[in-house]
């Protein structure tokens, strides 16, 4: 089979995907036993005012049409407009999700310079001192919540020693880096323990491995022998691993974004779904599931093109 | 014709509270310019005063958007806002208003007595207005004389109109600049327009991301004149930051990130306050929290419901240590109820705390109802509120000396909003804050049956309906606090609430903000604000 | 399917990875998760017997007291002792940790044979609903389900369930579909052994370890779900005494009453790490034989 039908068979099953997750999620904000209007209108509503509400949004029509009208809505990436901002679902997309990215892939590059210098450290003295003070480490940071990691960051680093803002972004690129800073460090250090162990094992291995000793064998320089056979290896696990990860990565941004005030779509996605905003939430499901299925698809791509055993 | 001024009287009042204010104050002037960095709780939704119905909204409304008439400080009178004078005919049925020369919009384009008149009908029409629409629904026309003449013809005397005249909801709106929006109606003109908006008020929009900051200007054309002679307002801009959650907000005030925080939680009222870089102030709020009772026979599984009985209500108010309660969860800070309505409402009745705790009477009433050994009742908490907890967690203690058993039913917002609408429960904590200066509309909600079935707690007077009623046409201010007075009286004895306590303001600002404001009814005034270099 | 699909799901990552090559001993440290673990349970079992206080007595003249021999990890806003909440506390993430993985573990393990064994149609179903499953971000869907039920411990439960069980089928359906090509299940068949006992008596057995490895390490992943939870306000309710709940509760003091966050903070990575190491230790086991 050729890359282009590959690809093309690839992309039908994402959009598939996609479809079944639009279902899932509409089926699910169908079932919430609260009222978005009742949310809107609150206390003071009078049962007239109620009405008319649900009438103009079209929640009096039958789940059938509702459905309809979200997939028609979805197909031209309008997605509707929230009940509870009044604006286009897809201008606060628009809006937010350039931050969380920003988040997420600053987390990533964090963990992965966290956990490479560490697991070959640990590797190279494996059993030894260090190799120990790594692994409780990274155990110690496996166990704990992403939530309290963040709380503690935030009050030792940024409202203790004023090193970091206390929540928030900047105005621009340049002040972003330095305002995410710490919400990145927050996400990274789980992810990084992971890493960190999953690494240190491959490196082990590898450096046991026969082609290793053979190569050392033949004379070749051991630093020469790293970067040639386990870091190819190494980069082949990490890069699994981290699109195995994605999802939970995202999970983290719901509770850092929370934690330090972030605007981006997972602080979006909380408030949503206690507002009951369907459409932002279906909206912002569907680009997560279409951005989840890209990375595994990119995470297929490069293992192919890392490890030439590994085919499509 | 004999006209009575009442803009007159109201404004020497102001005068005199402007006067002393100055000269309390100190002794430097205030500066001029910077940008004053606000954090808020919840971000605003639609900025149109019309519209507008959020908490997020109407506190800033009249910042964007200015008024004929300005509620004073104390909230019991109005002062000349963008009308400078205000006759009221004497059987009440025509206002005529005189503008005030030279006014415009933030875009240099003035204001028309035309302007005036759209904003008001559209505000109180049927299609064009929204929730708050009620407040002007007394006023049968209004036309406009020459250049400066606004008069309003009433369908009956009304004796809050002018009140009504003073709240974000007749915000005065630019016609030309609303139907220059893009939009095919009136209704996507408005839709458009609140996105950008250009008022009258003494600030203007100019940057507002969704949910993460909103920014506003000086109004360089704003008519009211500052003590140095210039214009007010004094900042260049003020940046609202959106901060839900109470701890960051605190840490970032605390870091000197933001210059004020909205919602302090009160547990820190006394920390940020013997702090030195801050300025904690508990601005008296016309607020109230207590809880509701569902007072019908049976509750919605058919279950026979033990507060049916007002003797029962009693009961359980008397069981109530308020004090204890204004400790646990307002750390000191609140006060207890006197009347179902805040006590800066005007002609709220207040002779002391109602239901002062005592345990043998309590016990007394529950035991001639039949409940000698008590019962179980059951109470909608809003799952993961603190405060909820707290206050809920303190009635179990108090109540169980009297034998009754309450139960915490946690639901999350929209649930329990659901469950309240349609009275499927049985008791649940209940806070209101009124957003004009008159009794009418918490009576409206709370007592008046007609309304939403008093507060959906199913409970009726005739007599409550029938004097509500009467005082909503009566013109006579005495005779008007006699019908309230006796509504007053009627609530708390038949007690479908439990009166629990009124609450303030929080918020905390650095030190160098100075003279910000928020009146009673929780708009944010930033008019006289300044920073100190 | 992707190569990212087939590879074990979600965090089973951590699991699977070996442990040291090294001549095995079952370690100290495994032996160190379990007594760490024998502890929690003790808490659980008896915190009347251990925990000093009532864990909801509210006391208005002893509010957020910094430790002392009194209150060895303080008071908080009420004045209810940190102590003993956190040791009533670990019931209820004991149970979380129980709770969250039963069911799936269970049922995901039927699941996933019936899935295994059988194939065909059945199990292009059972891989669509995978590919939808991890596309939506796992505690997105467990927090939406939970507002759908509203927030509390048993919603909770069921959220986690409905979600989860997939985990656990995958991991046995790849199993038993490895264990299938091996020559002992060919030879079952050839010697004429009914489907069920080839399944039951032969493949489940072989496949099992793997699930209870990752069993161990779920259990840890649920107490920090439940944890974050609790401290969104969706998982267990105050006044129940639940580490991320009691977490929450601390935020507004973290500044002038660490020790209401501390603790139990340091209690949720200290069972996380019990369940972790004895989740590797296990996995040695698991990989010696």
């Amino acid at each position: 089979m050729n890359i282009l039908a590959i690809l093309a068979r690839r992309l039908l099953h994402i959009a598939a995907t996609v479809v079944l997750v639009a279902l899932l999620i509409f089926v699910l904000m169908h079932f919430l036993p609260g009222d978005p209007v009742m949310m809107l209108l609150g206390d003071r509503a009078s049962d007239e005012q109620i009405a008319n509400m649900r009438h103009r949004l079209g929640f009096d029509r039958s789940v059938v049409e509702q459905f309809w009208e979200f997939l028609k809505m979805t197909a031209s990436l309008q997605f509707g407009e929230s009940v509870s901002m009044k604006v286009p679902v897809i201008s606060l997309i628009v809006d937010r999700l350039p931050i969380t990215l920003m988040l997420t892939s600053m987390a990533v590059v964090l963990a992965v310079l966290i956990a490479a210098p560490l697991a070959f450290i640990a590797a190279l003295r494996q059993g030894g001192i260090a190799d120990a003070i790594i692994r409780v480490i990274s155990q110690v940071s496996l166990s704990m919540p992403v939530f309290y990691i963040g709380l503690i960051l935030l009050i030792t680093l940024a409202a203790g020693l004023r090193w970091f803002p206390v929540g928030g972004i900047g105005e621009n690129f340049f002040q972003n880096l330095y305002y995410l800073f710490l919400p990145a460090l927050t996400l990274a250090l789980s992810l990084s323990a992971i890493l960190l162990r999953n690494l240190r094992e491959a490196l082990i291995e590898v450096l046991q491995a026969d082609y290793v000793s053979f190569a050392t064998a033949k004379g070749l320089m051991r630093h020469t022998v790293l970067g040639r056979h386990v870091l190819r290896n190494a980069w082949i696990s990490t890069i699994t691993l981290l699109g195995l990860h994605v999802g939970s990565l995202v999970g983290g941004a719901v509770i850092t974004e929370t934690v330090f005030a972030i605007p981006g779509v997972g602080r979006l996605m909380i408030d949503s779904i206690f507002a009951r905003d369907y459409a932002v939430v279906q909206g912002l499901t569907m680009i997560l599931a279409v951005m989840v299925s890209i990375v595994f698809l990119a995470v297929d791509a490069l293992q192919a093109l890392l490890d030439p055993r590994v085919s499509a | 014709m004999k006209h009575r001024t009442i803009g007159l009287l109201s404004s020497a009042l102001a005068l005199a509270l402007a006067t002393s204010t100055f000269l309390t104050a100190p002794a430097h002037a205030a500066q001029r310019g910077g940008t004053l960095v606000f954090a808020r709780v919840a971000d605003n939704i639609f900025l149109d005063p019309a519209h507008t119905a959020q908490n997020a909204d109407i506190w800033i409304s009249l910042n964007l958007y200015d008024t004929l008439l300005i509620a004073t400080a104390d909230g019991k009178a109005t002062e000349p806002g963008l009308a400078t004078d205000t006759k009221v005919a004497p059987d009440g049925k025509t206002l005529t208003f005189t503008m005030r020369p030279n006014i415009k919009f933030a875009d240099g384009s003035p204001i028309l007595v035309s302007d005036v008149k759209w904003s008001l009908d559209r505000a109180r029409g049927k299609d064009t207005g929204d929730e708050f629409a009620f407040l002007l629904a007394s006023i049968d026309s209004i036309d406009t004389q020459g250049a400066d003449t606004v008069t309003l013809h009433m369908k009956h005397a009304d004796p809050t109109i002018l009140q009504a005249l003073a709240t974000f909801n007749a915000g005065i709106m630019s016609e030309k600049l609303v139907m220059a929006a893009p939009g095919a109606n009136l209704a996507e003109k408005s839709k458009a327009f609140a996105e950008h908006p250009i008022g009258s008020g003494p600030f203007v929009l100019t940057s507002w991301k969704r949910n993460a900051e909103l920014v506003m200007s000086r109004n360089p054309y704003y008519w009211k004149i500052a003590p140095d002679g210039k214009p007010l307002p004094y900042l260049d801009a003020v940046k609202f930051v959106n901060i839900p959650d109470d701890a960051t907000r605190v840490l970032k005030l605390k870091a000197g990130e933001v210059d004020a925080v909205e919602f302090v939680p009160y547990s820190r009222a006394a920390e940020l306050k013997a702090d030195p870089k801050l300025n904690m102030v508990l601005f008296p709020a016309a607020q109230i929290n207590y809880f509701a009772m569902n007072t019908r026979p049976t509750l919605k599984d058919g279950s026979k419901n033990p507060l049916n009985d007002v003797r029962v209500r009693q009961a359980l108010n008397y069981a109530t240590d308020k004090e204890a309660i204004i400790q646990v969860v307002s750390y000191g800070t609140g006060t207890p109820q006197q009347s179902f309505m805040p006590m800066s409402t005007p002609l709220a009745v207040g002779n002391g705390p109602l239901y002062p705790y005592d345990i043998t009477k309590a016990k007394k009433l529950l035991a001639d109802a039949g409940y000698p050994k008590g019962f179980e009742v059951t109470c909608m908490v809003l799952a993961g509120s603190a405060d909820d907890t707290a206050k809920v967690a303190s009635l179990q203690q108090m109540w169980a000396d009297v034998g009754v058993t309450l139960k915490a039913e946690q639901l999350e917002s929209a649930t329990r909003l659901a469950r309240y609408a349609a009275s499927d429960y049985q008791m649940r904590t209940g806070l209101w804050t009124n957003d004009i200066n008159d009794p009418n509309e918490i009576t409206s909600v709370i007592a008046y049956y007609p309304t939403r079935q008093s507060a959906r707690t199913g409970w009726q007077s005739k007599r409550v309906d029938e004097l509500f009623e009467m005082s909503q046409e009566e013109l006579d201010p005495a005779k008007r606090a006699a019908e309230y007075a006796e509504i007053q009286k009627i609530y708390a004895e038949a007690a479908p609430i439990i009166f629990t306590m009124e609450v303030p303001y929080p918020v905390a600002m650095l030190k160098k903000v100075k003279d910000f404001q928020q009146i009673p009814l929780g708009n944010n005034i930033f008019l006289n604000t300044y920073l100190d270099k | 399917m992707s190569a990212v699909q087939e590879v074990a799901p979600r965090e089973a990552a951590i699991a699977m990875a070996p442990g040291k090559r090294a001549p095995l001993k079952l370690g100290s440290s495994t032996l160190v998760g379990a007594v760490i673990l024998l502890l929690f349970i003790a808490c659980a079992a008896f915190p009347d017997a251990i925990a000093p206080y009532a864990p909801n007595k509210f006391d208005y003249r002893a509010t957020l007291r910094p430790p002392s021999w009194a209150h060895p990890f303080g008071t908080d806003n009420f004045g209810r002792d940190v102590l003993s909440r956190t040791i009533w506390a670990a019931r209820i993430d004991l149970q979380i940790a129980v709770f969250c993985t039963l069911f799936p573990a269970i049922f995901g393990t039927f699941v996933g044979c019936l899935i295994g064994y059988t194939g065909g149609a059945i199990d292009s179903v059972f891989r669509r609903i995978v590919d939808v499953v991890i596309t939506i971000p796992f505690l997105v869907l467990v927090i939406a389900i939970v507002a759908v039920l509203g927030p509390g411990l048993t919603n909770m439960y069921i959220a986690v369930s409905a979600v989860n069980w997939i985990v656990y089928a995958r991991l046995i359906r790849g199993e038993i579909i490895a264990q299938k090509r091996r020559d002992y299940a060919a030879a079952g068949q050839v010697m004429g052994y009914s489907a069920s006992r080839i399944l039951f008596r032969h493949l489940l057995p072989n496949a099992l370890s793997p699930i209870v490895v990752y069993w161990m390490t779920d259990m840890a992943l649920a107490i920090l779900l439940g944890s974050s939870l609790g401290y969104l306000g969706l998982g267990a309710q105050p006044p129940t005494s639940e580490w991320g709940v009691l977490i929450g509760d601390a935020k507004n003091f973290m500044t002038t009453a660490w020790w209401m966050s501390i603790f139990p903070g340091i209690a949720i990575v200290i069972a996380g790490t019990g369940f972790s190491l004895l989740g590797d230790g296990l996995a040695r086991l698991v990989r010696r034989r």
